[in-house]
């Protein structure tokens, strides 16, 4: 396991080099004016910058706080309700024609509905995230209740392990792979959902200070924005894979 | 003492093609310590039969008892093997092999693992994980796990079916040899001819459509357990003569 960790891969940065390079050139030539896309350096300064003033670590911690809290509600109810689905027939057709209808509206419909209700403060932003999060969540939590090997479960039903046991002991560590696939895209759609909810409505976090700077006509602060999101969202994906390995020593 | 008794069973399923006899007027007793293995095509109702007897599936109509008690579910006076080593992949070997022990105390359930490991020679693999088991060693924690609470009677599904031809003989014997210390009661399904016959104290044969007991052979002489024996060649060719009937009538004048 620690073997994985310590082999990162190489491969994956050249990609990144390139378009830094490929930025490089553009501006060098004057093919873009600084307003459109600024050099480098400059974004680079803004950084710093924001990093001094505290205005980035202040934005994150905003954004992250409310990533945090529709993320964790979304986990909570996603697998419990996925468990139930995924185990039970009954409340499976009891909720899957509702599920699948809201399921369709996309995140962005949710929102003017979502301020009218809760305002444009902390608890429409968490709502948002939440809803944005839990469906994949759900839906993955279910696949992988249904997808545990009937031939296990009858292993427990030999050995009359209670239905408490039977799940902690065969269909949660069976389905535990596919919750966490769940939990990854979770993840990701949670920081579109802050964005989308901080730009159309907010006065603070990282999608405020990127449509902030777009009123500034501050190039530099959105792309530091941008690729703020980009880094803790690759960051928080890895420590997913982390728990999951750590969790899974099963799984080669 | 008595052992198993099955009467008049019948196990009919529903499908949605219209109801389907697996299983018809079903009549065997097995005693207490016999080694039975059960032989018919797939699909005669043979592992049906199994899982009744291990209480995963109930009985359409007629009853099923061991000793004084009727069976109505699973209990742990029965162990089972399936085809498929079924070991949960997120268990170790030991956790694997004590699953059934949930109620005994950490002291007893470890000395009960460390021994049926031995038994089936898989000492020091007790913290490896079902995926770095060879099928065999698979099995044999199988087996292990099967044994491991002390049944009385342990059903055997096909156990070796999915094994290379070298490793099933191995293990043949090694089944046999753990029946003769145990003397727990072993019922084996099975389609393997010879496997029904080296193993077998009593072969029931069984025919497809719906499924029924077509035959019970005696195999337990001495001779019987030796592959090479004129004894041996004389079951089996029994055996086929149940399986290929309409064949067997004329075959040389058939070119």
């Amino acid at each position: 396991m620690n073997k994985k960790v310590n082999n990162f891969n190489v491969t994956g940065l050249i990609l990144p080099l390139i378009i830094l390079l490929a930025w490089h050139l553009s501006v060098q030539s004057g093919m873009f004016p600084p307003a459109i896309l600024p050099p480098i350096g400059d974004v680079a300064m803004a950084f710093l910058n924001m990093m001094e003033s505290g205005l980035l670590v202040g934005d994150i911690l905003v954004s992250l706080t409310r990533v945090l809290r529709g993320y964790l509600l979304a986990i909570f109810a996603g697998v419990t309700l996925g468990t139930l689905m995924g185990t039970s027939k009954h409340i499976n057709d009891f909720f899957t024609l509702t599920l699948n209808s809201i399921r369709q509206i996309p995140i962005l419909a949710w929102i003017p509905l979502i301020i009218l209700w809760l305002g444009i403060g902390e608890e429409s932003k968490v709502a948002v995230i939440f809803l944005a999060a839990f469906f994949p969540i759900l839906i993955n939590t279910i696949s992988g209740m249904l997808s545990t090997p009937k031939g296990l479960v009858e292993v427990a039903a030999l050995y009359k392990l209670s239905g408490w046991m039977t799940f902690r002991k065969v269909y949660f560590p069976s389905a535990l792979p596919q919750i966490f696939v769940g939990l990854k895209l979770g993840l990701g759609i949670s920081w579109v959902a802050v964005v989308a909810a901080e730009l159309i409505a907010a006065s603070s976090g990282i999608g405020f200070r990127i449509s902030d700077a777009r009123s500034m006509m501050e190039p530099d602060v959105m792309i530091v924005g941008m690729i703020s999101i980009g880094v803790l969202g690759v960051s928080m994906d890895k420590a997913l894979t982390l728990i999951l390995d750590r969790i899974t020593p099963w799984e080669k | 003492m008595r052992g198993l008794a099955i009467k008049d069973l019948n196990k009919i399923f529903s499908t949605n093609c219209g109801d389907v006899t697996a299983l018809k007027d079903i009549n065997l007793d097995i005693k207490k310590g016999e080694f039975v293995t059960i032989l018919g095509h797939s699909g005669c109702g043979k592992s049906t039969l199994l899982k009744i007897i291990a209480g995963l599936e109930s009985a359409s109509s007629g009853s099923i008892a061991y000793g004084e008690t009727k069976i109505s579910g699973p209990g742990t006076d029965r162990g089972m093997v399936f085809q498929e080593h079924r070991l949960l992949p997120w268990l170790t070997i030991d956790e694997n092999v004590g699953f059934g022990l949930i109620n005994e105390s950490k002291t007893v359930r470890e000395k009960l693992i460390t021994d049926h490991l031995k038994m089936v020679k898989l000492e020091g693999f007790h913290k490896a994980y079902p995926h770095q088991l060879s099928g065999g060693m698979a099995q044999r924690a199988a087996i292990a796990r099967g044994l491991v609470n002390n049944p009385e009677i342990l059903l055997l599904d096909e156990p070796f079916g999915a094994l290379d031809a070298l490793t099933r003989i191995q293990m043949q014997k090694e089944i046999l040899k753990i029946w003769e210390s145990e003397k727990t009661t072993m019922i084996m399904v099975t389609h393997d001819i010879d496997e029904a016959i080296y193993l077998g104290q009593r072969i029931v044969v069984m025919s497809a459509g719906p499924g029924k007991i077509r035959s019970v052979i005696n195999g337990d002489s001495y001779e019987s357990k030796d592959r090479g024996s004129l004894e041996f060649a004389r079951i089996k060719k029994q055996i086929l003569g149940y399986f290929f009937e309409e064949e067997n009538i004329n075959p040389e004048y058939m070119i």
